[in-house]
């Protein structure tokens, strides 16, 4: 078994909202991540797979170091993220590379292609003169812009939205590095253009062997492309093991419900519908009971509302959180 | 760049800018105010440009020495001094070309420095945050609500004639705040775009971030902040210079006045108090229909890049 690369260990953020005067709305805190362990193994991809607000981006700015964890710790290869300073930074950002969901955003629209993804290179002092130029321009070759000549010179604003994406692979790739979070890569783009990205994500594991993050809201798109995926809820992780596994044979409550609402496209024979999700969310929820405690249909109401369970192993490399998983809510029980 | 390469980069730099003014210039020019306010000041470049020509011609058309003999005294226009002479002789339509000159080199120079000052003052305070963005714009705000005229008029008053290019200096370390204002604000905005994340990601340094990333996405607000500070500039000289607190070294339009008004000729020779008046209204009002122009071009451009 392949020794683990990166490893979170209890790892909770909290973002204090500043709440505006004149809408209404109350500063507070938002509990983006609770006291999440995980391990990412060297060469996999890793699904990290939760609806919009759960917590998954947050995840990944702290691996590569653009937020700092409230408390807990990341490590990567053994090394402590929040000791890292000066030229340990350097070197650890040379090697944990990131993509960003929005390619809109993500190119400096002043600077050219080649401008753009020559300057990791630059700042590293990777290679010079002939040697940089042709790095660059080979790795906008592999990420499917071709001929690269045509493209350097052009600026993000000449470029579609999928063909952004692609430079910013290229950007993060150009380091060889060795960890790559890539965050929704292609929730932006047009769904044909989808699987285009991840083959290209696949591409760069299999020539460079980087170990990847994937971040995604779609369990349709982390079965195609990871090993192993993390579902994750409202900053809880509820339910690791692998892809096929946690997708063919959905232990939590939660997961069973995230595979209900994905498009059945008349194979509904073929797919259990699990009905986990109560119709009405409870009300009146004390905040100290299981996170899916007030959509969970499967709850009991005096051991989930009062305790959170932990995410605890149920099978080699698989781990649920949840006192009741799997049997009892009825696999396959249509319309329950 | 490095040599061998098999594209020039820096010239597709210079293509890149190039096309962006280009587009941005014929935008401009269609916009009546654009049109109005570079006319203008084409108009005022030539005067600045012709005011090496009468001395040239003879010595008695040096506006600041030179005397027509045969008058000593303010007379109307003639063939031989189109808008007339002032007190002691002196050809006036040399004068104002002079003072054309003047009031680009106070106008711009003072602005290029507020603006330059604004640009990286407000970038500094919005990049860094916490203390420093702190204490920069309670600095800004202190400078912000004294007064130019009055603070300059104090220096005067304690320090005699002020040179004209301490008054650019003055007028420079007094105007920046505004600027500096708007650009923190944009900086702040550009601080939390994914692009400057991806750099920092990259490995960027502080400076690197500043200087390639964030400056390059506020440059086109602060050019367009430096046309209204032009207008500033020239108002804050004239009223100094009219007020006689000008340097004396210098023919600037406000001096012009300020001689009208002190050799007692302010309701006697129209031909010596009109035309510094009008050139002061309409070059400040050339420049600031330059920036109104150039705030319509920019304006749509920077939210198009925004949602680009
Ligand atoms: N800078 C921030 N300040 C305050 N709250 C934040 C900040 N960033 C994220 N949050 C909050 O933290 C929670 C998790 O956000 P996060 O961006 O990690 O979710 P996500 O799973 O990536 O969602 P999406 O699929 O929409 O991208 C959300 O409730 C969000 O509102
Ligand atoms: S712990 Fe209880 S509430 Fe939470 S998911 Fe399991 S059954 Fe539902
Ligand atoms: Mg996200």
């Amino acid at each position: 078994m392949p020794e683990p690369i990166l490893k979170l260990e209890e790892v909770s953020k909290t973002y204090r909202t500043k709440g505006s005067m004149f809408g209404g709305r109350a500063a507070g805190l938002v509990k983006a991540l609770q006291c999440v362990s995980l391990e990412v193994l060297k060469g996999e991809i890793f699904g990290l797979v939760g609806e919009s607000g759960s917590g998954k981006t947050t995840a990944g700015r702290l691996i590569v170091k653009l937020e700092s964890p409230e408390s807990g710790r990341v490590l990567l290869n053994g090394e402590v993220l929040s000791t890292l300073r000066g030229r340990r930074l350097k070197a650890y950002r040379r090697r944990v590379q990131m993509i960003f969901q929005d390619p809109y955003q993500s190119l400096n629209p002043q600077l050219s292609i080649y401008e753009s993804v020559v300057e990791p290179i630059t700042i590293h002092r990777l290679a010079a003169g002939r040697e940089r130029m042709e790095r660059v321009l080979s790795m906008i070759q592999t990420v499917g812009l071709s001929p690269p000549e045509s493209f350097v010179n052009r600026y993000p604003h000449q470029l579609s939205g999928g063909q952004r994406q692609r430079v910013a692979i290229a950007r993060a790739m150009v380091l060889e590095p060795d960890f790559v979070v890539a965050d929704e890569p292609t929730s932006m783009l047009d769904a044909s253009y989808s699987a285009k990205i991840f083959n290209i994500i696949l591409e760069m594991r299999k020539r460079f062997g980087i170990t990847i993050l994937f971040i995604t809201h779609s369990l349709a798109a982390a079965r195609y492309l990871c090993d192993r995926i993390a579902v994750i809820y409202r900053g809880h992780l509820m339910e690791v093991g692998t892809a096929a596994e946690v997708i063919h044979h959905p232990l939590h409550p939660y997961t069973r419900a995230l595979i209900d609402a994905l498009p059945k496209f008349g194979l509904a024979e073929q797919i259990p519908r699990y009905n986990t999700l109560l119709e009405e969310e409870r009300a009146g929820v004390e905040a100290v009971g299981c996170p899916f405690f007030m959509r969970c249909r499967k709850a009991h109401r005096t051991q989930c509302g009062r305790e959170v369970p932990g995410l605890e192993p149920v099978g080699p490399g698989r781990f649920v959180a949840c006192f009741f998983p799997g049997n009892g809510g009825g696999a396959g029980g249509k319309g329950s | 760049m490095d040599n061998g390469e098999r594209f020039d980069t820096s010239r597709m730099k210079r293509s890149h800018w190039a096309a962006h003014f280009l587009e941005g210039w014929s935008v401009f020019i269609q916009n009546p105010l654009g049109k109005a306010g570079v006319g203008l000041l084409i108009l005022f470049g030539l005067m600045a440009a012709a005011s090496v020509i009468p001395p040239w011609i003879d010595p008695m058309y040096r506006p600041m020495t030179g005397v027509d003999p045969e008058i000593v005294r303010s007379v109307g226009p003639s063939l031989k001094h189109w808008l007339g002479t002032d007190f002691m002789g002196r050809d006036l339509f040399s004068q104002l070309l002079a003072g054309a000159r003047i009031a680009f080199m106070v106008g711009v120079s003072a602005a290029f420095m507020t603006v330059v000052l604004g640009t990286a003052i407000g970038m500094t305070a919005g990049y860094m945050g916490r203390t420093v963005d702190t204490l920069l714009m309670r600095l800004a705000d202190i400078i912000m609500v004294m007064p130019t005229l009055l603070f300059v008029l104090m220096l005067a008053a304690l320090f005699g004639q002020l040179n004209i290019w301490t008054i650019v200096l003055i007028i420079g370390l007094f105007r920046w705040p505004g600027v500096s204002r708007v650009i923190r604000s944009q900086t702040l905005s550009l601080k939390q775009r994914p692009f400057i994340e991806a750099a920092r990601v990259a490995g960027a340094s502080h400076l690197r971030i500043i200087f390639r990333h964030i400056m390059p996405n506020v440059l086109p607000l602060s050019f367009l902040y430096m046309t209204f500070r032009v207008t500033s500039a020239i108002t804050i000289e004239a009223a100094l210079a009219f007020l006689g607190f000008g340097d004396p070294g210098t023919v600037s339009w406000g001096m012009m006045l300020q001689w009208v008004w002190k050799t007692g000729h302010m309701f006697k020779a129209p031909y010596w108090l009109l035309p510094p008046g009008i050139c002061i209204s309409l070059i400040t009002l050339s420049f600031y229909m330059l920036g109104r122009a150039m705030d319509e071009v920019l304006d749509p451009r920077l939210r198009k890049e925004e949602d680009a």
